[in-house]
């Protein structure tokens, strides 16, 4: 996703990625990216918090025209109100043997 | 809390199914485009990687590997038609409410409140995760990606990774 961000502000259109895996992004390095500590999948929020869904929206949108040097990645201070872990998806024997043929 | 290390735990996870360790793509600078207007007359559109597509179409494959598809997001479609495919990450609360992962209907909203100009006539679902052939991304499938959002008059792009 990062790589594609690259490409199109290459191609003049800019872009602001909103990222919830800090490391990835930093190593990927996307012209602007604003990282939101949430679990990976609730980047803005949760069911139904209109007001967190926006507020994190509207912070990307600020972050796109007051951000000035290219690869800057930002923190937004927010933090998850629950302690969270890596999501390992299925890790049945059938989906792991479906992921093995692709 | 401090941020997952994804790559460490994406290494272990794949690694422990026989894969060789992901090299991510490391890149020392990044490209940059200045924002020429004001967000009031900005039209922005986004772009999601999450598995995201239209309950009529054919949904994503939930394990893929390279897979190169795109679909466009109808903005005017409402948010509760579209499904999740991705066993990538844990979409329980994105199944429920779209706008935990793509806001459509918070950007419907600041555009109608005039924050922003306008909602491009079309968002963006793809890029899906495990993509081995990098360069096809950056030689072929993203540069065809940036000529729709050109043809669209798209003047922001909120790439939204997952």
């Amino acid at each position: 996703m990062g790589l594609v961000a690259r490409v199109v502000e290459e191609t003049g259109i800019p872009t602001v990625t909103v990222s919830t895996g800090r490391d990835i992004t930093a190593l990927v390095r996307p012209p602007r990216s604003l990282f939101v500590n949430f679990p990976m999948g609730n980047t803005f929020g949760r069911v139904g918090d209109t007001a967190r869904q926006t507020e994190i929206l509207r912070a990307a949108l600020d972050f796109a025209v007051t951000a000035e040097e290219p690869g800057v990645l930002v923190d937004l201070p927010l933090e998850w109100d629950e302690p969270f872990v890596y999501f390992a998806g299925e890790a049945t024997p059938e989906a792991i043997a479906r992921q093995l043929k692709k | 809390m401090e941020p997952i290390r994804y790559v460490d735990a994406l290494n272990e996870k794949y690694g422990a199914m026989g894969f060789p360790p992901y090299k991510w793509s490391e890149n020392p600078t990044a490209p940059w485009t200045h924002m020429t207007k004001p967000l009031p007359e900005c039209t922005v559109a986004m772009l999601v990687s999450g598995g995201i597509s239209h309950c009529a179409t054919m949904p994503f494959d939930p394990d893929a590997r390279n897979d190169h598809r795109v679909d466009a997001i109808d903005p005017s479609v409402p948010s509760d038609e579209y499904q999740i495919h991705d066993s990538y990450y844990d979409h329980t609360d994105a199944d429920l409410d779209l706008n935990c992962l793509l806001p459509i209907d918070r950007l419907r909203e600041l555009a109608e409140a005039g924050e922003i100009g306008a909602v491009a006539k079309r968002h963006w679902s793809g890029f899906m995760g495990r993509t081995y052939n990098r360069s096809r991304v950056i030689g072929e499938s993203a540069p065809a990606f940036a000529d729709a959002l050109h043809a669209d008059g798209v003047d922001l792009l909120i790439a939204i990774p997952a």
